[in-house]
């Protein structure tokens, strides 16, 4: 399998120099972070942010479109289809891309 | 599926009697949620299956407005969360092992069993789970309803490698209705006793980000939700901020409270104990959660009760501290001479050398620490998490990281970090971040993730894409943060990322 880009270079290296044991494990990290980590949303599989993709907004919708962290970010396939309609170009427009629960939704 | 308006107004609901609050409110949730949801033997479809807390069932009619076209007013909204979580809610034995969930701890890293974690924690917490009780029937309906409605679920890491929906069905479906069932023996006894008001006097102890410990006193007023607040909060600097606000109670004992504190608004998620003499839970700033800390207090009454001390550990020097607590006329003190006031009781001492303060009243008992030195030092909480945020009108705002240093004496075995260390308290420190490796050393992490401040609070970056750095990349990064006090260093790993878009009352 050939690596397409350069941080999944990086996790090939990792395994080749048999690093892969500082893979974290998957509930290491603060509880509701998304633990899916093909890619990853808040950490790679080391438990980092070096090999996420960055900027995210680059190729964002590529993911989030289709649900990939349903919990973390809005999918437009189904329950928030209406939510890149202001940004067309999410790593231009990103400052459009609103929150996905109201404040006054409280307790 | 079509928008259905509320009839009823709370104007209403108010002019009834308890009884009639009970109908109206039942009509409330007939005439919002009948449309779609149809009558049984033992209520409307889908909703008498289930029991959640307030803010589950807050989330779920939220739902029901995003993705079903619900119309309904954010009073309506509230008076039905309050009804479905008085009738159909958790007993307090049933939230406790998920209250961080509740409080939005930011620091709770969940230790869950398989498959249970792969199967459900991999998008969501688990205590989003534990926090429902559902009919078999219900749990299986779940399951369709994730895969139509977030059907990538089945193709991500830790679902393609299996049969996702097939395990979901059959081993999942089960388990829940076993684990988180139908079984309400628990809530049908929380419903079936008195349950003590909310309304009266407590003394609380807690912490302000970036200001330090504190302490103070809330008198609640009122018969029903919404409560009035009134009250003051004392930092450790004997400054004095007014408090006040407002607090709804959900069954029976879950205190939610917006109190604005010196002109800042914060929020209160807090259990009453079951025999109404105690709070506890997390205070945190309403518009940033992740600055928070625990807040603990009792209700004033006869009972001598400690909650703990300001400062909690006396530095060398100090000849000081406020004992927080209730019923404290009595208090005594191995060294020093204490004086009952509203918060407890003063303490005047004179101190040398590291050691024990033993406290009592009562039944009430608290020792207070008192140190020229500390043996070792930690970071709490040591992997935490903050996010990029604002430069936007809509998007998410930043999420910060609070840090405390807390000092440590070895414990009789001489050595540090073992079970035996005893736990001084808080520690005034120096904080300063440093890239965290190599590569995030090439990246200047450092640089651009964020800063902290003398108080322990870091600031993360600005979101979007920056020019300035490889690849446009995002102000996220890995840090290394390091506090020192007295002599003693310790380190914390510090993750800053990506904004949360969607963040809910339970995530």
């Amino acid at each position: 399998m050939k690596p397409l880009n350069q941080k999944a270079e990086r996790v090939q290296r990792a395994a080749a120099e048999d690093k892969m044991d500082e893979v974290r494990a998957m509930q290491t990290v603060t509880a509701g972070c998304a633990t899916t980590f093909d890619p990853g949303w808040e950490v790679d599989p080391f438990g980092g942010v070096a090999a996420l993709c960055q900027p995210m907004e680059a190729d964002l919708y590529g993911c989030s479109d289709p649900c990939w962290w349903p919990a973390q970010v809005p999918d437009t396939m189904v329950n928030h289809q209406k939510w890149d309609e202001n940004a067309p170009n999410g790593a231009k427009d990103w400052r459009n891309l609103s929150a996905g629960y109201p404040d006054d939704a409280e307790t | 599926m079509y928008a259905r308006r509320s009839c009823l107004t709370a104007a209403i609901l108010l002019a009834t009697g308890a009884g009639g609050m009970a109908w109206a409110d039942q009509a409330l949730l007939n005439s919002s949620c009948g449309g779609c949801h149809t009558e049984t033997e033992a209520g409307l479809s889908r909703i008498e299956g289930q029991r959640k807390t307030p803010e589950g069932w807050m989330m779920t009619i939220w739902r029901m407005q995003n993705a079903h076209g619900l119309n309904i007013s954010a009073e309506d909204r509230r008076v039905l969360v309050q009804y479905l979580s008085d009738t159909q809610g958790l007993a307090p034995s049933e939230a406790a092992p998920w209250r961080y969930a509740l409080e939005k701890d930011p620091n709770t890293v969940e230790a869950l069993e398989e498959p249970f974690a792969s199967m459900c924690a991999r998008c969501h917490t688990g205590a989003r789970v534990g926090l429902q009780r559902r009919t078999g029937e219900e749990w299986d309906l779940h399951m369709d309803f994730h895969v139509g409605q977030f059907p990538t679920a089945e193709y991500q890491a830790l679902a393609r490698d299996r049969e996702w929906f097939k395990i979901a069905k059959e081993d999942m479906v089960p388990w829940l209705t076993e684990t988180y069932g139908p079984d309400a023996s628990a809530w049908e006894s929380w419903q079936g006793q008195p349950h003590a008001p909310a309304a009266g006097d407590w003394v609380f102890l807690t912490e302000l980000p970036g200001q330090g410990e504190a302490y103070g006193k809330l008198s609640v007023s009122g018969e029903a939700s919404p409560y009035t607040v009134s009250g003051e909060l004392v930092l450790a600097s004997g400054e004095s901020l007014p408090v006040s606000g407002s607090m709804n109670l959900y069954s029976g004992y879950e205190w939610r409270a917006n109190l604005e504190i010196g002109g800042t608004v914060y929020r209160q998620v807090l259990a009453m104990s079951e025999d109404g003499a105690g709070l506890e839970g997390r205070q945190f700033l309403r518009g940033q959660d992740s600055l928070g800390a625990p807040l603990i207090a009792a209700r004033a009454g006869d009972a001598a009760v400690i909650l703990g001390a300001v400062p909690s550990a006396l530095p060398a020097g100090s000849t000081s501290a406020q004992i927080v607590g209730v019923g404290l006329d009595g208090l005594s003190a191995s060294t020093g001479n204490a004086e009952a006031n509203p918060y407890g009781a003063a303490l005047s001492v004179e101190t040398e050398g590291n050691g024990m303060l033993a406290l009592a009243a009562g039944e009430a008992a608290f020792d207070l620490a008192y140190y020229e030195s500390i043996d070792s030092l930690q970071v709490e909480p040591a992997f935490p998490l903050a996010r990029v945020g604002g430069g936007s009108d809509v998007g998410p705002a930043k999420v910060p990281a609070y840090f405390s240093a807390i000092g440590f004496w070895n414990g009789p075995d001489g050595e540090p970090g073992t079970a035996d260390d005893i736990r001084v308290g808080k520690m005034d420190a120096a904080w300063a971040m440093t890239d965290a490796h190599e590569h995030a050393a090439h990246m200047e992490d450092a640089k651009y993730a964020g800063s902290i401040d003398a108080g322990g609070v870091f600031t993360p970056g600005v979101a979007g894409p920056n020019g300035e750095r490889p690849f446009s990349t995002n102000n996220a990064g890995e840090l290394t943060v390091t506090a020192e006090a007295l002599g003693q260093s310790a380190d914390a790993s510090l993750i800053v990322t990506v904004q949360r878009f969607i963040d809910p009352p339970i995530r």
